[in-house]
Parts: C-alpha cells; structure tokens; sequence
C-alpha cells in the first residue's frame, strides 16, 4: 500500500517536468479538456461543439510555449464555469475571434477594411474571420509552405482555386516554387480588397509590376521588365493610372493588365489558352472596343517599344517629330534672337 | 462728315472683317481649350498635369471637353476653308496666304538685314513670310490633329479599313503635332503678337480690325499702296 502510494507519489512528482513543457499546463484545463477526445457539448443546432485540445498539437502551434488556456478564454478561468446560451457552433467562432486583436492589433484593424469584414457587418456569418483562416488551437505559420495560402483561401474560394491551379502561376505553386504569386500577394492577408469595384484591376500595373518589374526574377523567367512602362506610356496605362479610385457607378475603366491577360486563368502569351494569345486576341479586345476587327489588335503595341522592326510606320512618325519639334523651335528662336539684336543695334 | 471723322479715317485701316475676327476669337479659345486638355494627358505623370485634371472632374470628362474642341476645331477649318475658297474664286480678295517666290528672297532679305549686311528689311504686301508660314504650319497641322485626332477617337472603324498600326502612329503624331503647335504659339505668335517691338505690349488689330496707317506703312507698304491706288516705292522698308 505504502509502495503504491510512494509510487504514485513519484509519479506526480516526476511527470509535470514532463508534462508541464507549455504554459497552457498551468491551467487545470487539459485535465478535462486535454484527455478525452470524445468529449463535446450538444448544441440547439443538433451539432456537437467538440471540447477536445490536442495538447500535443496545441503545443506545437505558434501560441504553444507562450499562451495559457485563459489569455484567450478569457472567461473560463473559474471552475465550474457557466456555458454560454450557444446555438450553433458558428456562434461560439463569432464570439471568441476577437481575442486575437488583444496581441494582434495592427493586422485586426487591417481587417476592418477588408471585404471579408465589411461582408460579416452586412450579416454574413460565413464571412471568413481570423480562426476561420488561421485555425484555433493549430495555428503554424501562415505562408509555412507557400501552398499553405492558396490551400487555405480553396476551403471557401474553390472554384477560382481551381482557375488559378491551372495558370502559369498556379501550376508553378504546385511545383514548389517559390517565385510566383499565391493569393495573398496580390490580393493581400487581412485588408482584402473587393475585386468587384474594379478598383484592383486599376491597381494591377502596380501588384503584377512588383515581380514583372523585377531584373533578377524576370531574367531567371527570360521575361522582360519593360511590360509595365509601355503599358504606362500608352492610352491604357495614362487612363488606368488618372481613374484610380476616382470612379463612379456605371464608368468604364481603362484597361488594366488583368483585362487582357485573364486574372486567375493567366497563361503564357503563347499558350493556345492564353486571351492574349495571337489568335485570342479579336475576342479579348472586343470586350471593350465593340466591333474591333482582324487588324486591331495591332493598335496595340504588345509591350514592344516602337522600333523600326516591330512598327515602322510608328516609329518614323516619332523620329520625324524627334528631328522636326528641335529644328524647328531653334530656328524661330535663333530669329527672334537676331531680330531683338538688330532692334537694339539701330537704337 | 466731321474733320476729325475724315483725319480718324486717314489715320486707321480696316484690317479684317468681323467674319475673321470672330474666326480668330473662336480659334483662339479653342486653341486654349485643346491644349489645357490635351496636354496634362501627354504629361500625366506630373504634378501639374493630375491636379489640372482633376480640376476639370477627372480623365473622363477631360476627355468629353477635349473632343468637344476638336469637334468645334473641325468646324473651323471646314468653315475657313470654305471662306477661303470663296475669296480665291471672288477674284476680288484673291489668295493672299499663297506663298511665292517673293517670300522666300523676302525671307532672305529680312534675314540679311537681322545679320547687318542689308540696310533695310524686305517691304511685304498683306502678309508677310513670317504670317504665311505660321499660316501654313498651323493649317497643316490642324489635318494632322483633325486626322490623328479622329483616328483615336474611333481606332475601331480605322482598323477596318487599314492596318492597325495606324492608330500607335496617329497617337505619336497627335501628341507630337500637338506639344509643337503649342511651342509654336506660345514662342512665335506671343513673340510677334505680344512682344515684338513694333506692337508690344498687344497688336490688337486681330480684335478690333483696325490698324493704324504708320503701322501699314511701316508693316505692309506693298498693300497699303495698293489700296491708296500708289504704286508701291522700292523694294525697301520706309523709316
């Protein structure tokens, strides 16, 4: 009896070293919480609100080895503690996300000029909030792979998940690399944009131009960095640029990288799929420019700068003036000059 | 008729018709509406241009404004041509803008005399080489801003009936043609108009149609001896 008990004893004071590795140990919780796995609460819903933390994954998380159980169930610090009038289980996520901004302040306020909360204030209760994206008692770190990202938005998003896993983009992803755009890069984390008004399309010389402007990263590709100053140099560009932010209901913007190439579906401009694929390319300029025929698309340039190879006649046109605005303006300076000179000469 | 009404009379010359003087007013503001509508979208990137545009309630409606110039720029030329037409066949007036063979030992002359190796600079009928070739500069480049303008105004309908490289031509063109017209006018016609020594600080016989006879003399000897029934003194200028 004794020997059991001294071994009992022993136990208990050997295995807290063990156990107590994460500060959530301090808190008596996982002695119900952490050794069940069954262990769940009925809601008026008909679902189960699982009460079961996996302490193991718990502790692996990025909280693991710095938060208690209470520094986010704030209100679960006394025993017994009264359980809350939840219906259904998307209640009990709407009450406890806020506990993030406690610690994540600057990207919780990043969210309320996202669409995902200006969608969740219209009612929307699916609306994506911080556990939904993160996980709760799971969380690693977001962009841990990089697949991660496109992964995650896929668990609302799938449809344009499975566009974007067919682009060039979203095919290299899926290879491991690492140079091309998951969701987040152009569509930012928390203050995501609604891509509906068109005011991402505006913005999009300047998200695809932080890579496509890129030397280094370009070179590795054989693409070339000048895609966003012709596009900037040319009708298109100049309207994009003087639109932005600045457009009522029922204006039409000018076209922005995204309204050529395909926003999600992008290919290789020589991809049979590609909209700005040569043979594509009637259709795709037909989406603005209504009755554009077989040689309009020439209108445009193609990211070429004029040359006497690619468009001669543009570039003559711009040597002729090149030559004739200098000649010309120094000529009727010159004249005035000697004018003026001869007119105090008699004086 | 009163003495002073006869000495008045002596002292100005009708100049230009109310027809051209209000020609020259409507081609003046919308010379001025063209370029502060035209130019910020040439130079959108500065500082400058973005506020003017903004001013006028952005890109869009800059755009409304600066087709409806061009559209008033068409009528103008249709209307001056038409005029100008009308003068040629009259046989009256004549075609005073045709340039000839004097304008060019004209040119010279004038030159020479600017360089001190003439004493006096070339005599000139109504008007002078220097009117005639802005005359004609800004002639031509209205078609080539009417052309190009129109072009990108419907690139569309150009493209089917030619090649589509046109239009990125007609854009160098249009933005090109159109800074040189504005350097022209702001260096050459505020020069001769403004501050040239014989008018400063403002000629404004182009507003009131009048110019005084010691002007024409000193101006346009060869037309007011014309018009006096003299025949015209030597090919020289009169002090």
């Amino acid at each position: 009896m004794t020997k059991r008990l001294m071994l009992a004893l022993a136990v208990a004071l050997l295995a807290p070293p063990a156990l107590a590795e994460i500060p959530a140990e301090q808190d008596s919780c996982l002695g119900c919480h952490g050794s069940d796995p069954s262990m769940s609460m009925d809601l008026p819903s008909g679902e189960k609100l699982p009460l079961f933390v996996d302490q193991a994954s718990f502790g692996k998380s990025v909280h693991g080895d710095m938060l208690r159980c209470t520094d986010c169930h704030t209100d679960k610090a006394d025993y017994p503690h009264e359980s809350k009038p939840f219906k259904a289980r998307r209640d009990v996520t709407v009450a406890y996300y806020e506990q993030c901004k406690k610690c994540h302040f600057s990207n919780y306020t990043k969210t309320l000029d996202g669409v995902h909360f200006q969608l969740a204030q219209q009612g929307n209760r699916q609306a994506a909030l911080c556990v939904d994206c993160h996980g709760s008692h799971a969380i690693g770190r977001p962009a841990e792979p990089r697949t991660r990202v496109s992964d995650t938005c896929s668990n609302c998003h799938k449809k344009v998940f499975d566009v974007y896993a067919g682009s060039v983009h979203g095919k290299a992803v899926t290879q491991g690399n690492a140079d091309v755009p998951v969701c987040t890069d152009c569509h930012r984390a928390h203050d995501v944009a609604d891509p509906r008004a068109g005011a991402l399309s505006l913005r999009t010389a300047e998200i695809c131009g932080r890579c496509h402007t890129d030397p280094k990263l370009m070179k590795r590709y054989g693409l070339s960095t000048n895609v966003v100053e012709t596009y900037l140099a040319d009708f298109h560009g100049m309207a994009a640029t003087l639109q932005k932010g600045k457009k009522g209901k029922g204006d039409r913007l000018a076209a922005g990288c995204t309204d050529c190439h395909g926003v999600h579906d992008i290919q290789r401009p020589n991809d049979p799929k590609s909209s700005v694929m040569q043979a594509n390319l009637v259709k795709t300029c037909g989406k603005c420019h209504v009755g554009a025929t077989a040689d309009f698309p020439k209108a445009w340039m193609s990211h070429y700068e004029p040359s006497l190879k690619k468009s001669p006649l543009v570039w003559s046109v711009q040597l002729f003036y090149y030559v004739l605005i200098p000649f010309i303006l120094v000529s009727l300076v010159l004249q005035i000059a000697l004018h003026l000179w001869r007119v105090v000469v008699n004086r | 008729m009163s003495q002073e009404a006869v000495k008045s009379e002596a002292a100005y010359l009708v100049r230009f018709s109310a027809a051209q003087r209000v020609e020259h007013f409507v081609t003046m503001v919308d010379f001025v509406g063209l370029v502060a509508t035209g130019l910020p979208q040439k130079f959108y990137t500065t500082g400058w241009a973005q506020w003017l545009i903004g001013a006028m309630g952005g890109i869009d409606s800059v755009r409304w404004i600066h087709r409806f110039f061009g559209i008033v720029l068409i009528v103008a030329v249709l209307w001056h041509g038409a005029g100008a037409l009308r003068a040629i066949l009259s046989r009256k007036v004549g075609f005073t803008m045709a340039v000839n063979r004097r304008d060019f030992t004209d040119a010279v002359k004038t030159l020479r005399y600017y360089l001190g190796l003439e004493d006096h600079p070339a005599a000139f009928d109504r008007y002078d080489y220097k009117q005639k070739w802005e005359y004609w500069s800004l002639m031509i480049g209205n078609v080539i801003m009417i052309l190009s303008g129109l072009t990108l105004m419907y690139p569309a309908v150009v493209a089917r009936m030619g090649p589509g490289e046109i239009i990125p031509a007609a854009k160098v063109a249009h933005s090109n043609e159109g800074l040189m017209a504005f350097l022209v006018i702001t260096i050459w016609h505020v020069f001769n108009a403004h501050l040239h020594p014989d008018v400063f600080p403002f000629d404004a016989s182009i507003f009131t149609g009048k110019i005084s006879r010691e002007r024409m003399q000193h101006e346009h000897p060869l037309e007011l001896a014309r018009a006096e029934g003299r025949e015209p003194g030597g090919h020289g200028h009169q002090p």
